[in-house]
């Protein structure tokens, strides 16, 4: 089923009637990464008939079709040939804009602070540190309604799911899982551990773009006091200029 | 001339389309109407685009009373459709007259049923879609005493033999089951499942109480993956079969999460999506493996089935001077309604 047709070498995969899923297998997570979301990138830009859209993640895109204006082979052939143009003219870059988050982090804005810190033997104190020492790339949109899918802080080690997923995390919930890190565009249900909560609106349903970034950008967290919170509210999350 | 309807009784009823394809890229799900083929019929026994907004009904008895003369169709699961008290036909146009009162009762084998207003609904849109999302908020759910605007009104078509009915095109309606048979294809992670995939064909699934439009959960056998590595997060399709605890079987639908991080058995196919947007708590289902191929040949089969219908309601609603043609919004309104 799957097959590695280009120099970029490529598995596609079927997946259902109405999408592939396409991975990238160099061998270097950065350049996988960048495979995707440059192939993404074309497939969105050269409006395919019958092919809705692509999801890009880490080391792979899902590219949607409608089954009645064209085919899973159709599609399958259209990425070989994006891949094949691509290869040729190289990755375009984006010069990545650069995001600034204000966070209290702990208490109630992040209940799961002192657990995180317990697990990774930090105290609370290095935790922030480390969380707010990098610089993160937002490496794809995620699930629930454009979540800022991140790679996450230097921790000795993965950081556990909840045993227990809440059933509703608020907007602005900052949290870490495993190697990642995100912050919540909505309230949702989420097995992620929230060790902080920003202030700003990331996600408003009444403005274009609903969300303000694009993979590939760069994002930071600094630290506020519960005091200054209220101060943010009704503020957007904004590239700085 | 615009026209209007009001909910009496919502039910549980919203405004929606066949989705926001544009959002899996912003990393919103597709939403829209579940059962599609369903809610294209409707439009279609309309005179709309497939796309325009309808109403979906999800389990409970509805009614709207119009405030100007409509024609409506109703599709999707088995009901009674009364218009002004008189039994009315499912999958059939139906001329509604200002002030008379359009109620559903009894959605049953199914639980979903569309309601099509010739000249559809205006209604705020977001990339693209009026489909509700419930993650980022939007979308409307229809209370009482809402008041919805059409786009259109349509003088009622006088039938000169009383008590027959208006229109009998007869068309091929899906059967709806208790016990749907749902065709899938092998999943991009199959292998991980080794011989424990198969059990997804010699089970017989439960569909549980916690289903929902994100997706159905089935109690039965559970396929076991065997490897224990973490996945990374992909985009994963409308579909997609998951086993992401000891207890259930995820079949996500058209609300589903855009990424997850759980291997995928198996996916449905599009046409068996539609009859899966159907199944009730406590249907039972089973499982049947076809290949790419063969869900797209199926596919293309029920898309030509509705363009069959598209064209005998061109034909009709043009002899009966209905504007139904592809452009019938631009039309002024002497060649119109």
């Amino acid at each position: 089923m799957a097959e590695t047709t280009t120099p970029t070498a490529l598995d596609i995969f079927e997946s259902g009637d109405a999408a592939l899923r396409v991975v990238a297998r160099s061998g270097d997570a950065e350049a996988n990464w960048s495979t995707v979301h440059s192939l993404a990138g074309w497939l969105a830009t050269a409006g395919v008939d019958g092919i809705y859209g692509a999801v890009p993640t880490y080391d792979s895109v899902l590219v949607e079709f409608d089954p009645y204006r064209t085919s899973a082979r159709q599609v399958r052939a259209f990425v070989l040939l994006g891949m094949r143009q691509l290869d040729f003219t190289g990755t375009p870059m984006r010069e990545p804009r650069r995001f600034e988050v204000p966070v209290v982090y702990g208490g109630d804005y992040g209940p799961d602070l002192d657990r995180v810190a317990d697990h990774q033997g930090l105290d609370v104190e290095d935790v922030i540190a480390r969380h707010t020492a990098k610089t993160y790339i937002i490496r794809c949109l995620g699930a629930p309604a454009g979540s800022p899918m991140m790679d996450g802080p230097d921790f000795p080690v993965p950081v556990p799911r909840l045993k227990d997923p809440r059933l509703s995390v608020p907007a602005g919930a900052v949290s870490v899982a495993g190697r990642q890190a995100v912050i919540a565009p909505a309230v949702a249900p989420g097995g992620w551990c929230v060790i902080g909560q920003t202030p700003l609106t990331v996600l408003d349903a009444a403005r274009e773009p609903l969300v303000p970034y694009v993979p590939g950008d760069e994002l930071r967290f600094y630290r506020i006091s519960a005091e200054d919170f209220g101060n943010f509210t009704g503020q957007f999350l904004e590239a700085r200029p | 001339m615009t026209g209007s309807l009001i909910i009496l009784q919502p039910g549980h009823s919203v405004v929606t389309d066949l989705g926001r394809t544009k959002g899996p890229a912003y990393g919103l799900p597709v939403n829209g109407a579940l059962d599609q083929f369903s809610a294209k019929a409707a439009n279609i026994l309309a005179g709309n685009q497939d796309n325009d907004p309808l109403l979906e009904l999800t389990a409970l008895d509805f009614r709207m009373r119009a405030t100007t003369d409509l024609l409506i169709a109703v599709t999707g699961a088995p009901l009674d459709l009364t218009v002004g008290g008189r039994e009315c036909p499912q999958w059939e146009p139906v001329s509604v007259r200002a002030g008379e009162v359009v109620a559903v009762r009894g959605i049953r084998t199914g639980l979903r049923a569309y309601v099509a207003v010739h000249g559809s609904f205006t209604v705020p849109s977001l990339l693209g879609s009026c489909a509700p999302d419930t993650v980022v908020g939007f979308g409307l759910k229809l209370v009482e005493g809402f008041r919805l605007e059409t786009r259109k009104t349509t003088a009622p078509i006088t039938q000169p033999h009383f008590g027959l009915p208006l229109f009998r095109l007869a068309i091929t309606k899906p059967a709806f089951t208790t016990t749907p048979v749902i065709d899938v294809t092998d999943g991009p992670d199959v292998a991980e499942f080794g011989d424990t995939a198969d059990l997804l064909f010699s089970t017989q699934y439960t569909v549980s109480s916690r289903s929902n439009h994100i997706g159905l959960r089935l109690g039965g056998a559970l396929p076991e993956r065997q490897l224990t590595s973490e996945v990374l997060s992909r985009g994963v399709p409308v579909g997609a079969i998951e086993v992401p605890s000891r207890e259930e079987l995820l079949v996500l639908h058209r609300g589903r999460g855009v990424t997850a991080g759980y291997p995928v058995l198996a996916v449905v196919t599009s046409r068996s999506l539609d009859v899966l947007a159907q199944a009730r708590p406590g249907h039972t289902v089973t499982f049947r493996k076809t290949t790419v191929a063969e869900a797209t040949a199926t596919h293309r089969t029920a898309c030509l089935e509705l363009e069959r219908l598209r064209q005998t309601i061109n034909t009709v609603f043009g002899l009966l001077g209905i504007g139904a043609g592809q452009r019938w919004h631009e039309l002024s309104p002497a060649s119109g309604a």
